[in-house]
């Protein structure tokens, strides 16, 4: 499936130079903390800012394609420094600052993985950085760490001569989802990341008034690139919040976008079914949602009921029946393949096909809304310009429409490789194909994601492997080794995923006292993945149902628990995704 | 009238854990010992404010901040602004 060919031109090399062109009087950022606490920033102002950060930089030895780590709270002072590093020519990354909800061992881990592949000559972080985590940072001979203050300077020229780059030179570098520590860093060009946002803005026929609303962390593609590098790029206005401010205050989000009228923003799945469950129906009258022109759910698999919760409970807010729309998206192809509403098309498509032919052959076979056993899959829209999906199976064959398989992706905005690592970049990318992990098939020329070909668990937007929570369980002592099996279970309550363990016991006494086996093994989930199980369960030797060749059997494993414990009560779409 | 302390715990008791067998008190380590998870905890900050009757910026807070409930009282008195 592709697009086709784009004939939009990019009047920038670079996205310092898209930057240098913004009007200086223009809004770029307002940053929201409360209706009190609120500041806006021209692009002039975040000019002279980010020309003020690359000038500290600079004093610090930060030069021409050196890395910069930045661990900075969201706001205006970490994408000035972001901005500063690669007027340098330097090559930024921004890595998660540790909030409340961080497991302070699995922050320590994951930073010292992270920092250690990305070898940085400069590691900057805020005043407030808190110590016990600075030890976590890898610091090469070379590298060096500074504070910075997340004030704006008094003033600051504009006299730094910048350091010419290139379209194909190294602009900075992203993180993929997955286990933290093992995270891979996506290195993108200017060309690349300036292709992208030309499909993805003539996709979104973005306008010069538009207004982006988020509260995405900017280490992740979806903050990153949506709701920082496109409006900048587009010299559009931005209103952002923190995400730990967002989910104490979900209905903020709302509030903004009527407060702004916001046109454009970007949410993964289970906050769609959160803001409907959390916003009270009395409350909601308070909200004007008729100037958004799409909300786009991406990141997490596009669930219908999540999309109706929304819109059932926010249509009295004026929100446009067209607004919720869906992509597919990922850090290595810059941000997204797909996007619904491309073509005049209304809302994302949606299918109903038989379930029993799905889990038999792997064909999505299209019935009748009403028939028994139909399940329903919501399209994440047509490739952008310039992008092309493929459908293959296990040996790389293309499979026609409506069979399920990877999803292979190739376009011209595709990531330079992952940063110190050719191994995994020579595994994902294979004869111009990016192979996505990712399971799916294509319908009228539609894509329909159906799950992760490694079993992935999404909670709450974050990537779990199942084999991660299997090594953590049977490293308890009265754990029989290799007999763990972990999956997702889809709470429609949340819209998000929940995990479930089972584990196997060394004898059959071991299950006399469950409950502290039980404990330890949730105790080092938490420390190490930093997310809680919904239920771990303690079954005797040889309960685990094994594959032919002696491994456990994760999808029958998951089956057999499931029958004998009805409290697990599973959508048929996730069944789907087995 | 409760007082916060046992306010707070009452809730993660009943509305969080659900678990008859875990008995809290205010140095019970509740994220570190997997009691609570990270979704779960911005209900438990949301309750926070309610109890203290105060308005506390997520963005301050640290995850030492929120492992036991003594912790977290001390936390809201430290960063915390008086609701209007």
């Amino acid at each position: 499936m592709s697009a086709q060919h784009s004939t939009s031109s990019i009047p920038f090399a670079t996205l310092t130079e898209a930057l240098t062109a913004a009007p200086d009087n223009r809004p770029f950022v307002t940053m929201w903390f409360d209706d009190d606490d609120v500041s806006t920033y021209s692009f002039g102002e975040f000019k002279r800012w980010s020309t003020s950060q690359a000038a500290l930089f600079k004093e610090h030895g930060l030069g021409e394609g050196d890395t910069a780590i930045l661990i900075m709270p969201q706001g205006v002072a970490l994408m000035a420094a972001f901005v500063g590093a690669m007027l340098l020519g330097a090559v930024p990354s921004i890595l998660a600052y540790p909030t409340f909800k961080v497991e302070p061992a699995k922050y320590r881990s994951g930073l010292a993985g992270v920092s250690a592949n990305l070898n940085a000559k400069l590691v900057v972080v805020d005043d407030s950085f808190p110590e016990e985590f600075l030890e976590s940072v890898s610091l090469g001979d070379q590298s060096k760490l500074i504070r910075v203050n997340s004030l704006p300077p008094i003033s600051a020229s504009d006299g730094l001569a910048r350091v010419r780059r290139e379209p194909q030179d190294l602009a900075f570098i992203q993180h993929s989802g997955g286990t933290t520590g093992l995270q891979k860093g996506v290195a993108l060009s200017h060309g690349a990341v300036l292709r992208q946002l030309i499909h993805l803005g003539d996709s979104l026929k973005i306008q010069p008034a538009d207004r982006i609303y988020s509260w995405l962390p900017l280490y992740h593609d979806m903050g990153l690139i949506a709701c920082f590098i496109l409006p900048m790029v587009y010299h559009l206005h931005l209103v952002m919040q923190s995400p730990t401010d967002w989910v104490l205050q979900p209905a903020s989000m709302l509030h903004l976008i009527s407060r702004y009228q916001c046109t454009l923003a970007w949410v993964p799945n289970f906050t769609l079914q959160f803001l409907a469950r959390r916003v009270k129906p009395e409350d909601r009258k308070e909200y004007d949602l008729r100037s958004l022109r799409a909300l786009i759910n991406c990141s997490e698999p596009v669930r219908a009921e999540s999309m109706d919760a929304f819109a059932g409970a926010f249509s009295d807010c004026g929100l446009p029946p067209t607004a919720l729309q869906s992509s597919y998206a990922m850090a290595e192809n810059v941000f997204a393949v797909t996007q619904s509403g491309i073509n005049g098309a209304s809302a994302p498509s949606r299918i109903w096909i038989d379930s029993s032919k799905y889990q038999s052959e792997r064909i999505a076979l299209s019935v009748d809304r009403g028939s028994q056993a139909a399940a329903c899959f919501v399209s994440s829209g047509q490739c952008l310009p310039n992008n092309e999906v493929r459908i293959a199976s296990e040996n790389g064959e293309s499979l026609p429409e409506g069979h399920v398989g990877e999803i292979l992706i190739r376009s011209d905005s595709m990531l330079n490789g992952y940063y110190n690592r050719p191994d995994l970049t020579s595994l994902s990318l294979r004869d111009g194909w990016y192979w996505s992990g990712d399971l799916g098939f294509v319908l009228d020329r539609e894509l329909y994601v159906t799950g992760r070909k490694r079993d992935l668990i999404i909670v709450g937007g974050k990537n779990i492997y199942p084999q991660d929570l299997e090594e953590i369980a049977c490293a308890h002592p009265l754990i029989h080794d290799g007999r763990a099996v972990a999956f997702g279970l889809y709470n429609p309550d949340l819209g998000t995923e929940e995990i479930v363990l089972v584990a196997e016991t060394e004898e059959l006494s071991d299950l006399r006292d469950p409950s502290l086996v039980e404990k330890t093994i949730r105790a080092s989930i938490v420390a190490e993945l930093g997310v809680a199980p919904r239920a771990i369960y303690l079954k005797p030797p040889r309960w685990i149902v094994k594959s032919t060749a002696g491994k456990p059997a994760r999808s029958a494993t998951r089956e057999k628990l499931m029958a004998e414990h009805s409290e697990l009560r599973i959508s048929l779409t996730n069944k789907l995704n087995e | 009238m409760t007082d916060p302390g046992s306010e707070l715990i009452d809730y993660i008791s009943k509305e969080v854990i659900r678990r008859p067998n875990v008995k809290l008190t205010v140095d019970t380590p509740l994220v570190s010992s997997g009691l609570i998870d990270s979704f779960s905890l911005v209900d438990v900050l949301t309750k926070l404010e309610e109890v203290t009757a105060m308005r506390i910026p997520a963005g301050k807070v640290q995850p030492k901040d929120m492992d036991t409930v003594s912790l977290m009282l001390s936390t809201a008195r430290r960063i915390g602004k008086p609701r209007k």
